[in-house]
């Protein structure tokens, strides 16, 4: 047994009474003039804001939660409800073009019809498999089942994706070329600190600082004497180029934009928070 | 290093009430009147520039939010793609806005059905040019790859989050000969737009869009804020250093910066140079 009943009865008035509210509210909301419905929906958006804010701040006793840590994690579980409802609205639209272009037998309609038996076969086989394996409704898996799970899925969906990802190579050859062609100083420099760290990180990096007779280790001396002549060409080494390309000068600026970019969503998230963003409202 | 509650590390917690507060009082002081100065981006001065390529050639106008899930991203990403059709919406352009993300494919509907009727075009708006093709990420890929080509699309914007799926979308527009205006915050991915797109918005240039599209006073306070927080940022990395290399890292205050338990020494160390 999956669920227990009174668990099952309690979970399915809790879903009848969240539908029953939103549907009360819809209707509700429509009559209030707008800037009562903006009022209220700012008000409702600011508690939950400030919900997750003082789960944040409040003090934590020995294990390591305060008096919102466990309605919190419940509240994560309630986001993915709404991403699940949201998919099937998703599917909706998705299934609703395509059964359009199909019927109407709009230019390219083909795609949308194999677009349409893709979608049916994968979601009745994916379903049945996964019934097979709760041993819901006494399903059990059988060798079509079988047989036809690992087509659809190993032998076709996953080497789908694997040519879409191959395709990213290519792709990388063609931008990489017009990026790299010398036509001013900024590419000139751009393509040879490229080529450097593209050395560099590979063998060929390594052969070539060994074959000039660079030196292949750093002692403990070298280490305290950075001024020292053997010192300074084993840092000519094209590997320790690459990796101070990469550690000196690359990471510190991709930092930088992190830094940027955490201040920027922070700064986003109090303007929605306190419903100052008005871009798609 | 992230913290699960302010307690874990105060300092982080006091840096994060210390930019909400810098963000606050400056989107105050700019509804007060405080005229305030935001540099040029060329990115988003080119957006206009696409969507009139488009209506010329006739051709769509593609919205790519990425994989990006509902958040933060997802907001700013709609509110620059509300812009875009609102402009749309003047000379008639067809567009797609395609998304990989059912919660904001649901938003996004809302969104874009808003711009047509703020342009006062409710009856352009398609309910099918906004679509959901699917959340697995090379699917998306490959949905978005193909209406490219097939619809031969004049001008593609991307804003929001992207994984591997960034290379194989500003390619396809590029061998279609579309102008291409990348936004993103996946700094693993900004090299790939650099290289296919004309334009690219990077870092948190992204969160400036708005501001910069809407000039609305509490966005561009919101933005002066974000700057003084990034100038202190600058100044604790720079402090640091100094004090790091000129005493040692031992020190208190390399300690707090540095250290997630770097705060009680620095109390204890504080408490001692007040008392003394």
């Amino acid at each position: 047994m999956l669920f227990d009943t009174t668990q099952l009865v309690v979970a399915l008035l809790w879903i009848a009474g969240a539908f029953a509210l939103a549907i009360a509210l819809i209707p509700l909301l429509g009559t209030l003039p707008p800037r009562g419905r903006f009022a209220l929906i700012s008000f409702v958006t600011f508690i939950a804001g400030l919900f997750f804010a003082a789960e944040f701040f409040l003090p934590v006793g020995e294990d390591n939660k305060n008096i919102l840590t466990d309605p919190f994690q419940k509240m994560q579980g309630s986001l993915q409800v709404i991403t699940a409802l949201s998919l099937g609205l998703g599917t909706y639209g998705l299934v609703r073009l395509h059964l359009r272009n199909a019927v109407q037998r709009r230019p390219q309609w083909g795609y949308s019809l194999v677009l349409l038996i893709a979608f049916v076969v994968m979601a009745f086989f994916s379903i049945w498999n996964t019934m097979a394996e709760k041993g819901l409704f006494g399903i059990e898996r059988t060798q079509l089942l079988e047989n036809a799970f690992t087509l659809l899925f190993d032998y076709t969906l996953i080497q789908l994706d694997a040519t879409m990802f191959s395709l990213i190579a290519f792709y990388i050859f063609s931008a990489a070329y017009r990026a790299f062609r010398i036509r001013s100083i900024e590419a000139s420099i751009l393509m040879f600190t490229a080529m450097l760290v593209m050395i560099g990180i590979v063998p060929l990096g390594k052969l070539i600082s060994d074959s000039i007779g660079l030196p292949a280790v750093q002692t403990a001396e070298m280490r305290t004497n950075p001024f020292m002549l053997e010192n300074i060409l084993y840092n000519l080494r094209l590997p320790q180029i690459a990796g101070w390309i990469q550690e000196t000068l690359n990471a510190p600026v991709q930092r930088a934009i992190e830094f940027g970019v955490g201040i920027g969503a922070l700064a986003m998230a109090i303007r929605l928070w306190l419903s100052l963003e008005r871009g798609i409202n | 290093m992230s913290y699960q509650h302010a307690e874990d590390n105060w300092f982080a917690a006091i840096l994060i009430a210390f930019i909400a507060l810098a963000v606050l009082v400056n989107i105050w002081r700019a509804r007060r009147g405080k005229a305030l100065y935001i540099r040029r981006i060329p990115g988003l001065d080119a957006i206009d520039e696409a969507i009139g390529r488009s209506t010329e050639l006739g051709r769509p106008v593609t919205m790519i939010p990425g994989l990006t899930g509902f958040g933060v991203e997802a907001v700013q990403a709609l509110t620059i793609f509300k812009y875009i059709t609102k402009q749309i919406a003047r000379f008639a352009t067809p567009m797609r806005l395609l998304t990989a993300n059912a919660t904001v494919y649901a938003v996004a509907q809302e969104a874009i059905a808003d711009a047509y009727n703020e342009a006062e075009r409710p009856d352009l708006y398609d309910a099918d040019s906004v679509r959901f093709l699917s959340s697995e990420q090379f699917a998306f890929a490959s949905g978005v790859a193909g209406l490219i080509q097939r619809e031969r699309i004049a001008a593609n914007f991307m804003f929001g989050i992207f994984y591997a799926e960034s290379l194989i979308f500003a390619e396809t527009g590029n061998i279609v000969g579309a102008v291409q205006i990348a936004g993103t915050v996946s700094f693993t991915q900004v090299p790939f737009f650099v290289a296919a797109c004309d334009y690219t918005i990077i870092g948190d240039e992204f969160y400036a869009t708005s501001a910069y599209i809407s000039r609305e006073p509490v966005l561009l306070g919101s933005l002066v804020g974000q700057d003084l927080s990034k100038i202190s940022f600058a100044s604790m990395i720079v402090g640091g250093s100094m004090i790091s290399t000129f005493i040692g890292t031992d020190h208190p205050i390399v300690q707090l910066l540095g250290k997630p338990q770097g705060w009680q020494s620095f109390v204890e160390w504080l408490s001692q140079v007040l008392g003394r």
